[in-house]
């Protein structure tokens, strides 16, 4: 058993290196590798159930503390150690120091806002601009603006719907060409890309942790995690009929934070 | 021959062959739960071997870190299989260390004097956790960078210091241009160097105090000597370590990143779901309830309590735990004779508990999969879930405890039964009687 098991280890290792050199399959490769390890355990398996050792030997356990440690000699024998107060308080203030390193390592930069600005074209990822009517009723697409393609926190998406069963609040009742609806992709909850639409409902669904948001009702949380609306970018069309954006979000994008009061 | 001549030439310089004979003849206890931690440590070997082999291929800049992990599956086999050997014993390691940790708690070994290396394990668990996160995050693809923007937002969420946090794991703004350095120093230095010191600690330890035990002989250790006996065994236990991970390495696709795609911060893989590992973490988030505080018009976002709280509360109750076992027992004495699990229902019932909790979250990480396999609503598993969370969790802890204590009154019994055979005594007449036996000190609990 031993002794086959090592034979098998010893060929399974050479097949293992001639696959290599052969740049044969890796699950080949990997599976012979397998095949020597397994070997050589198996063998020292059967070699340690082979031993006859005796199975309860024992060894004396000593007890490792308290331990007894010799008196101090009397030199330096003091009623208040060689430390007093004082003297903890400079090592902590000291310790304190290192406060200025890790203050020095910089704090992120306050958002100041996305790419978007006023007059700028929505262009898919591969940078074509899309006029009001490019999107069917139903479908979605990922914006950028115009030249800022990619740019991190700008990704819109936009979306066709039907204007009359649009449920948007008063003051973005003119936010909207043609039934097309802009809101931030980036969900409010962890940041993740809110990438699904659903048609059928008008629900945009994050796959990350499945908070869902209502296109006709202003992207307001309808459940799971999040608690606040995406926010929504007002829309023109400009002379030539492209869609453009009418400004910058005016609700701040992506997650929430401590310095960032709404 | 030749280990023999080695063996003089180390002795004749550092009187080495006397502590090697005396470490030769060590007594170790055996069983078989013994070796789920040795499982993790070669976990770790494995991880070490495997991630210093990646170093020379991997190129660690946001511009080439994606197409070097993709080149890895198009050249040569034995990259491919390098790589899925090395996801796989992470996935292995920490696996190992959460069962050996679970063998520590039912059997109480983390009990003084033992305390201080069941916190270097937490540590090494959380470490471990962290460096797998890390690593898989590196490739820079689709799945992984949506678990780096998440991550992102959870140190965000922190009160105070979230935005300075942030900023310094990304070198900015999230994506910052450092990120992939930063993962990547973590990675490969800075978590592994923790990992590797605190496992010397761990081992030395282990070997200073002497392994616990299950035989009740509180005066001596019993078991088998280094050599052969347990040397087999643990070359055994490193072999087959080598060879489960190299059979899921070679057999079992992970992390396909060439299908994720490489990230953008505006496409996202669905269904996304992280390493087993940090399941639990990204189940809480979804459970977290939509609540959004303000504290003097700061706003506390819904992902600090799953993300910051809800581990930060989980992992000081398992760092206190000895002490906490220490003030429920009021046992304060060293001991090195493990109890069976049932011997003390309420732990078990504390663990079982806890191990509820957990899977209950990491279930929860997958629940839009399970909805749609399913055909129900994921709000509808969202309140499952949250349920099973609270009172699930609790009502297996108390199943198991009960369940603990009808197992300790039959052992109990059993152990009674036992001892009366053995209390026999001849007496000078040639009889045979019944002698009462020594009070014996009460196991301990």
């Amino acid at each position: 058993m031993k002794n086959a098991a090592l034979v098998v280890a010893i060929l399974a290792a050479f097949g293992c290196v001639v696959v290599a050199a052969l740049h044969g399959n890796p699950a080949l490769l990997g599976g012979l590798a397998a095949l020597s390890a397994a070997g050589i355990a198996v063998a020292a398996g059967a070699a340690a159930v082979a031993l006859r050792a005796p199975d309860d030997l024992t060894e004396p356990r000593h007890m490792r503390g308290p331990s007894a440690p010799p008196p101090l000699p009397d030199d330096i024998m003091s009623r208040r150690g060689v430390f007093g107060r004082l003297w903890w308080l400079a090592f902590a203030s000291f310790g304190l120091l290192a406060v200025v390193p890790l203050v020095a390592l910089g704090r992120r930069p306050r958002r100041t806002g996305t790419a978007w600005s006023k007059g700028a074209r929505l262009v898919t990822p591969q940078g074509t601009p899309l006029k009001a009517d490019d999107l069917v009723v139903g479908a979605v697409e990922t914006v950028f603006p115009e030249g800022k393609l990619a740019s991190p926190e700008s990704a819109v998406l936009l979306v066709r719907v039907e204007t009359d069963k649009l449920r948007l609040p008063a003051e973005r009742s003119d936010w909207t060409r043609d039934g097309n609806v802009a809101y931030s992709k980036v969900c409010t909850h962890a940041g993740c890309p809110v990438a699904l639409y659903r048609k059928a409902s008008h629900e945009l669904y994050c796959p990350c942790h499945q908070s869902v948001f209502d296109v006709l009702g202003g992207a307001a949380p309808v459940s799971g995690p999040a608690t606040r609306a995406l926010p929504q970018l007002a829309l023109d069309v400009d002379g030539d009929g492209y869609l453009i954006a009418r400004g910058d979000f005016t609700d701040p994008v992506g997650p929430d934070e401590w310095w960032r009061t709404i | 021959m030749i280990t023999r001549r080695i063996g003089r030439f180390f002795d004749e310089r550092l009187g080495s062959d006397s502590w090697v004979r005396t470490a030769f003849a060590k007594i170790y206890p055996d069983h078989w739960s013994f070796y789920l931690g040795e499982f993790a440590l070669y976990c770790f070997v494995l991880l070490v071997a495997t991630g210093v082999w990646l170093t020379f291929v991997f190129d660690a800049t946001e511009a080439g870190a994606f197409d070097s992990v993709v080149a890895l599956g198009r050249t040569a086999p034995a990259g491919y299989f390098i790589r899925q050997v090395h996801h796989w014993s992470a996935v292995v390691f920490v696996a190992a260390i959460v069962v050996h940790m679970g063998r520590i708690f039912f059997t109480a070994a983390y009990r003084k004097p033992r305390e201080i290396n069941w916190v270097i394990g937490i540590l090494m668990l959380m470490l471990a956790s962290i460096t797998g996160f890390t690593g898989y995050s590196l490739p820079d693809d689709a799945l992984s960078g949506t678990g780096l923007r998440i991550s992102d937002s959870v140190l965000l969420s922190i009160p105070f210091i979230g935005g300075w946090a942030a900023g310094v794991l990304n070198g900015g703004s999230y994506p910052g241009p450092l990120l992939i350095p930063h993962l990547y120093t973590f990675h490969v230095y800075y978590l592994p160097v923790a990992i590797a010191g605190l496992l010397s600690v761990h081992l030395a330890l282990l070997v200073y105090q002497k392994h616990t035990q299950f035989v009740r002989d509180p005066a001596h250790v019993v078991g088998r000597r280094f050599w052969p006996d347990y040397a087999l065994r643990t070359l055994a236990a490193f072999f087959a370590t080598v060879a489960v991970v190299f059979v899921l390495g070679a057999f079992i696709e992970i992390n396909a990143i060439e299908q994720y795609g490489r990230y953008h911060d505006y496409v996202i893989t669905n269904p996304a779901t992280p390493d087993w590992y940090a399941g639990w973490l990204d189940g809480a988030l979804r459970l977290g309830p939509a609540i959004e505080w303000k504290i003097f018009g700061h706003p506390i976002p819904p992902v600090f309590w799953p993300g910051i709280v809800l581990p930060g509360l989980t992992f000081t109750l398992v760092v206190a735990w000895p002490w906490i076992d220490k003030l429920v027992t009021r046992r304060d004495v060293a001991t090195d004779v493990l109890v069976p699990a049932s011997a003390a229902p309420w732990r078990v019932g504390v663990g079982a508990a806890l191990i509820t909790a957990g899977i209950v979250l990491t279930l929860a990480a997958s629940d839009d999969q399970q909805a749609r396999t399913l055909h129900v609503k994921v709000t509808a598993l969202v309140w499952l879930y949250r349920i099973l969370f609270a009172f699930g969790s609790v009502g297996a802890g108390l199943i198991a405890a009960l369940f603990a204590r009808e197992l300790r009154a039959r052992y109990d019994e059993r152990g009674q039964e036992a001892e009366r055979v053995v209390a026999l005594v001849r007496t000078a007449q040639g009889g045979f009687e019944e002698e009462t036996p020594a009070a014996e000190p009460a196991a301990p609990l």
